[in-house]
């Protein structure tokens, strides 16, 4: 049983670094968590008497008790449609790209021998020190038809198709500006597995596929998730990417959730896009936690 | 890409039967150094060119097509760059916002993290974990979602509005971080302070702020850069009032030749690449921490 005089302490303590967080707190919860359930709740039909601009807006479904309408009407247009499965296309195509290239290179960086793996140590961090509009404006000016890249084609003779202005733009973009972060965290996870565990390894005949597969995977799988997840999110809310490199019909859902925001005055829709989105999100996001706390399991168990 | 069909190409020839270790082509040198030769062609291609076409643009007077190099040269557009009012503003507008956003978040977070070092409180662990909340929603959907609770306060198109909208996305880079520093910090030194008779506030002040200093310098850095270089929501909540340099480039971008958009960038860019240089090792790992930077 602890004194008065230390539960008092306790206590002092517990409130003081409440207080100290709570200003934190208070911006995370006004800045993203009633943003978050507003914005649910507008989709749903729930309309503010007192918000002008939601109770203006066009294609209103204005409800006393909660409503599918929005997502009815959304899913029904076929422009919608066409906007959301391309984004899910470009998005999971990315994340698989992402994640293959960064492994080869995290792998590289991590066994390889000689001069070049260092060059690369300093190469792939490059994205990091260019803003997102800047890349997208630069991989513009380079994949664009009758561009540097074509001129390059052209001059060794191989035919060049742009990507730019079309999905694979935005792909090559995003897996440009992904790496970093994506070498990064699984460089960081590489570096915890020990030379000699792959030595041993290879003692007993495990080929590279096998030390792949049965050894590097597992003990890195954390921070693949990490990086599957994270890139999943940061592709599928993208704006300023396929803003500038990507089609306009069908456009990602970011490009048209900011144009029916702010261009077509039709707030509802805009902000149930951006619902469907965080749905989507927390899909991933669940997939992510479920899966690293069984690894954890995995581990403890072992 | 050469990356990828390198990869694919060392995991087929790996089925062979004659190999030993890790990777069996590892053991011949001819066929290591080829590997690594295209892998690292491929990235710096990859990664470089783009950036170097658009180095070249910043000083191109004609560039045609197919001319591997401009055509002729010219520093009229940096002129022209230099004395546009919308650039002025815009320039203006970014280092009004991007410094006022990095104090906001040092002042309300440093004391969270001191407080997620030092202090025993409950949901301490939760509410640590909870801030990864701003990085776990799709950005547009968020900005998009935080704008329509603007429009009822009267923010939209505001500067404060900007700065509270810029201010998301420094969150979770201002507390880790410098609660890592804080961690970092020997307790036997506050302890040795106490002892020799000095007070909290002074232990706090003379010991643990200035070892944790680094920390959060680095912090710092990193929200002035994420606060600097955030175009979308300053897009959404800002125009067209507010118009940061980020967001001017969307306009440069559409409406001007190349050279302008291309000069407009090395501008743009300035910031991040001094920043980045100078604490390039120690940013690294905060970086990380961070868990990523806004897009």
């Amino acid at each position: 049983m602890p004194s008065q005089a230390a539960r008092a302490e306790l206590w002092r303590e517990a409130v003081v670094g409440l207080l100290m967080v709570a200003p934190t707190i208070a911006v995370l919860v006004v800045l993203i968590i009633v943003p978050a359930i507003q914005a649910t709740t507008f989709s749903l039909g729930l309309v503010p008497s007192d918000n002008l601009t939601f109770s203006t807006g066009q294609h209103l479904v204005n409800s006393d008790t909660p409503t599918l309408d929005v997502y009815r009407d959304l899913l029904a247009s076929s422009f919608i449609r066409d906007d959301l499965s391309m984004t899910l296309w470009i998005t999971l195509v990315s994340v698989v790209l992402v994640a293959t290239v960064s492994y080869v290179l995290a792998l590289y960086v991590r066994f390889g021998a000689g001069p070049l793996p260092r060059i690369v140590r300093s190469l792939y961090l490059i994205p990091m020190f260019v803003p997102v509009v800047i890349a997208a404006y630069a991989a513009i000016t380079f994949y664009v038809d009758r561009g540097v890249l074509a001129a390059l084609l052209h001059a060794v003779g191989i035919p060049y198709v742009s990507p730019a202005y079309k999905p694979g733009g935005v792909v090559l973009t995003q897996v440009w500006f992904n790496i970093p972060f994506a070498v990064l965290m699984l460089g960081s996870g590489l570096d915890g597995i020990e030379q000699e565990l792959i030595e041993s390894a290879n003692d007993v005949g495990a080929g590279f596929l096998t030390v792949l597969w049965r050894i590097v995977l597992p003990m890195n799988l954390v921070p693949l998730l990490i990086v599957l997840t994270f890139t999943f999110i940061g592709v599928i809310g993208s704006f300023t990417i396929p803003f500038l490199i990507g089609p306009n019909a069908p456009q990602m859902m970011g490009v048209a959730i900011q144009a029916y925001f702010s261009n077509y005055n039709q707030p509802q829709p805009a902000v149930g896009m951006a619902v469907l989105l965080f749905a989507i999100a927390a899909v991933a996001g669940a997939v992510y936690v479920w899966a690293t706390s069984r690894s954890n399991r995995h581990v403890v168990s072992a | 890409m050469s990356t990828s069909e390198a990869a694919t190409t060392t995991v087929g020839d790996t089925r062979s039967p004659t190999r030993v270790g890790l990777t069996w082509f590892w053991d011949v040198p001819e066929f290591r150094r080829a590997m690594g030769l295209i892998l690292v062609l491929g990235l710096s291609g990859f990664l470089l060119l783009p950036l170097a076409t658009l180095l070249l643009w910043a000083f191109a007077d004609e560039w045609r097509y197919p001319s591997l190099v401009p055509q002729s040269f010219s520093l009229r557009w940096w002129e022209w760059v230099f004395t546009n009012g919308d650039v002025g503003s815009a320039v203006r507008y970014s280092f009004m916002t991007a410094p006022v956003v990095t104090v906001i978040a040092a002042i309300i977070c440093v004391p969270a993290a001191y407080s997620f070092s030092r202090f025993r409180f409950p949901g301490r662990r939760a509410l640590f974990i909870s801030l990864l909340a701003a990085n776990a929603f799709p950005k547009i959907g968020l900005y998009v979602a935080i704008a329509t609770l603007f429009y009822r306060l009267n923010l939209m198109g505001t500067f404060w509005g900007v700065v509270l909208i810029q201010l998301v996305g420094t969150l979770v880079a201002m507390v880790w971080i410098p609660a890592a520093g804080f961690d970092s910090v020997a307790r036997e030194l506050e302890d040795a302070a106490r002892d020799a008779g000095a007070g909290a506030l002074r232990v706090f002040w003379s010991i643990t702020l200035p070892l944790a200093m680094p920390a959060i310098i680095v912090a710092s850095f990193l929200a002035f850069l994420a606060a600097f270089d955030e175009a979308q929501g300053t897009l959404v909540v800002g125009s067209p009032t507010i118009v940061t340099m980020p967001v001017l480039m969307y306009t440069l971008v559409v409406n001007y030749p190349e050279p302008v958009g291309a000069i407009f960038s090395i501008l743009l860019s300035a910031p991040s690449v001094i920043l980045l240089l100078i604490a390039r090792r120690s940013l690294l790992a905060g970086y990380l921490a961070a868990g990523f930077k806004g897009r």
